[in-house]
């Protein structure tokens, strides 16, 4: 529409449709999706976010190996018809419509919860960049976005739902009601998407709108087969909130403002304080991402097993110090954890693989056992070792008032009371991997090449380091899509 | 495509199940089998045609009937055709399940729920029940889609398609039966997006025969897809939150009936980490009665709303006290309402939802008590032409909306079961005229009859179908239970 038209009718146009005043907070979340420019990405946003892609496709390829992500596959490939557009990781010659890439591929990051962690605490890369390669696939040849566009439009999404986090206080600690990733990481996706897009200010907000109506998952299904699809339906659902949006959908125009008596997205939250963006036009636009940091896994489980599990790999070195040989279970008497109270990661004997990575007692028994947890420290196997059963049966959990559920200030404690009296003592504060002791690009690497190369050829997984690398000086991002399959 | 879809359900034979039920039964039930998340399953999957009164067999296809005619009329809307153009140009064409009204329009089985789940609720014509909800769009677009989806020699018969379609209501309205807040007007989520893909993948479950667990799987898995906040009703998003509860909820079956499995204590109250619960501010889960046991359906003591006119169930009791006082007024000077009144009170719950002074849009309009109230003052009825561009900037209808004051009384509560409508015209020579509505023709109180549900079926239906197919429809859907098979049902849908 041309901006003499725009100008002519604007007021008019505003009364239909911005009911809302202006300076609403989704009218301000739509101005800072749309309005956001490529000189807003500072070095340390690009440098950071360029790990959170890397990091995101190589957890997205080796969870093309696992069951769950196999079985959503089928589903979208008997229940759709075919359609050769948007690419599936690790899985070469396999497209499919743009949503349902989307979501298969969402569901690959998530598969194993070896994604990247933030604080407050969601996963925000799953949602964003599954959606982002399949609206990429999506688009045509002569038209794919820049490296510049994509890491803008990839920083829109991450911003969009650290700023959602902050609109509550009870965000900070590990949830209780919905998990978080299917609350902001929807609006995340959409607010990404509908950037990539193109789509104008008020479409970004309907998006976000939109996506408020397919948000929201109870917690009660983290732990369970399901806890991917959270991530795989967050992405593709707000890249579809995107797309209706593109085409004229309409939704409320105060969805992320607080409403007396209506519920919007304040629905989903206890607390709910929100706040607007600053206006991209303004000075002071300041991404989260600047202040605080990405935590990023180095073994596939929650979040909260990495204290633990350093601190248990202490105590097993301890053990391997005392010159008794390799046999832990025959010296420990009793193992006690100090940990925060949170139900869901308290599992004193897993059942299955998706409760082992939610499990304090396990992530700290394999440590014990093994000096480290890794991405085979679940499989079906190494769930049944009877050494493990043995030290889980001797295994008690406390909770300190000073350990708060908290992935800023909480901290694990493993103390292991020998056959012979003796106590031994590991604690962990901050584990390799989370935001105040961050993986050295060479770690990452290390991490992503072990990952990819599990079902991608060596010259394809270099290939996605170089062109991550240097994706903000990539004229087409053609070059990135490329070599997911 | 079609044979690799019908390939994917071909039925597991029943001793095969049998045998291993017992070791299945070890791996798949972590939690008792005395959970109310169990006890769900075991509803979905044992309860048997028997359990079908002939009560609940005419009011489910009463339903049936409404509910189609209201998406047949949806398919003419706007935010249909929007919803349609998403899923033909965002996916592969498919030929599987037909869409309302499109004569040769197919879809893949949960776009062509979601279509004709926005086409029902589309217009707000949709059916609703009490404690409120809007049940029948949520699970009979996913039902038929099922339907259309299964091979041809195993076609659910009438029967089967009836039990299934009374399996998604039940469950919806157990559900809501969960909460004492649900007894009112909703402020937090949108009910049909809680408990309506809940009920519609219930439905599928059935339909689909999926084993037990399977079933309680289905309602975990379509857990993680309900919940759709309030904000976005009356707006042009709402039809699309049935649209989704009918897709999201086949979509959990689907995934379900691929081994899929979500938490097997979704329903239940779960301290520290919710589940279900998380859509509820109170929530007091109860196990359904075992199907080998005395079983009565909700249906049977608790009618649905079928509406006369599209727009929000509260509309209807202003829409007949205004129509009332309408009569008073002709009786009085002539047709010329405008130029007689001075003012006008309502007297109508409290809500702030459907409490709209001066709505911008049609989908306003239908959530306006002064709308719906200076309608009915104007023209004596609300119909579906109420609604229209034109109807909504008429000169005479502004000027008697600027007349409009509204009041709460204490003992009208935003409740669909006790609520009334007054309206109170004072008129410019002095004198006042009233109307009150304590129960609105077509409330479950004072069902429409026979004859005006299928006049009201001929009046929509026949907006896009030809006479032989609307006529058609009707002899179907009142034969259904002893159709052997509802593929005549389906063809004659476009």
């Amino acid at each position: 529409m041309s901006a003499t038209l725009r100008g002519l009718h604007q007021s008019a146009l505003d009364v239909m449709q911005h009911p809302a005043s202006e300076d609403s907070v989704t009218a301000s979340f739509g101005q800072f999706i749309q309005g956001v420019q490529p000189h807003h990405l500072t070095p340390t946003l690009l440098h950071r976010s360029k790990r959170m892609v890397l990091d995101s496709i190589g957890v997205g390829l080796l969870g093309s190996t696992t069951q769950v992500f196999q079985l959503a596959l089928q589903h979208c490939q008997h229940m759709y018809a075919p359609d050769d557009i948007s690419s599936v990781y690790g899985r070469r010659g396999t497209r499919l419509s743009p949503t349902l890439a989307a979501f298969v591929n969402g569901v690959a990051a998530h598969s194993m919860d070896f994604d990247d962690t933030w604080h407050p605490a969601t996963h925000p890369s799953g949602v964003v960049l599954p959606a982002l390669l399949a609206v990429s696939d999506m688009l045509p040849n002569n038209r794919k976005p820049s490296g510049r566009d994509f890491l803008l439009a990839f920083n829109v999404g991450i911003e969009v739902q650290g700023r959602l986090m902050r609109f509550s206080n009870e965000a900070h600690n590990i949830p209780k009601r919905f998990h978080p990733p299917t609350v902001v990481g929807t609006l995340g996706s959409a607010a990404a998407c509908a950037r990539l897009l193109s789509l104008e200010r008020s479409q970004c907000s309907h998006a976000l709108a939109i996506a408020a109506s397919l948000s929201g998952a109870p917690m009660v299904n983290a732990a369970t087969q399901s806890k991917p699809l959270h991530i795989g339906n967050a992405a593709r659902l707000g890249l579809e909130a995107a797309l209706l949006a593109s085409i004229g959908l309409e939704a409320s125009p105060r969805v992320l403002d607080d409403n007396a008596g209506v519920a919007g997205f304040s629905a989903f939250y206890e607390d709910y304080a929100p706040r607007p963006l600053t206006s991209p036009e303004e000075e002071g636009v300041r991404f989260l991402l600047e202040d605080q940091d990405m935590g990023f896994k180095r073994f596939p489980a929650h979040l909260g097993m990495h204290w633990v599990a350093d601190a248990a790999a202490s105590v097993h070195k301890l053990l391997q110090g005392r010159g008794q040989g390799s046999q832990v279970v025959g010296q420990v008497q009793d193992i006690l954890l100090r940990v925060p109270c949170s139900k869901y990661i308290n599992r004193p004997f897993p059942e299955s693989e998706h409760q082992a990575r939610h499990s304090f007692q396990f992530n700290a028994c394999s440590a014990l056992l093994d000096g480290e947890v890794t991405v085979f420290s679940f499989s079906q196997e190494a769930l049944k070792r009877p050494d493990l059963l043995a030290l889980l049966r001797r295994v008690r959990v406390e909770h300190p008032h000073d350990n708060p559920a908290n992935f800023d200030r909480m901290y694990g404690e493993v103390q292991v009371t020998l056959v012979g009296g003796d106590v031994l003592k590991g604690r962990c504060d901050t584990f390799y991997g989370h935001w105040r002791n961050p993986l050295t690009n060479e770690s990452l690497r290390k991490k992503f090449r072990s990952n990819a190369g599990a079902v991608l050829p060596r010259e394809k997984v270099e290939g996605l380091i170089e062109a991550v690398e240097g994706l903000d000086r990539l004229e087409d991002c053609s070059l990135l899509l490329a070599q997911l399959q």
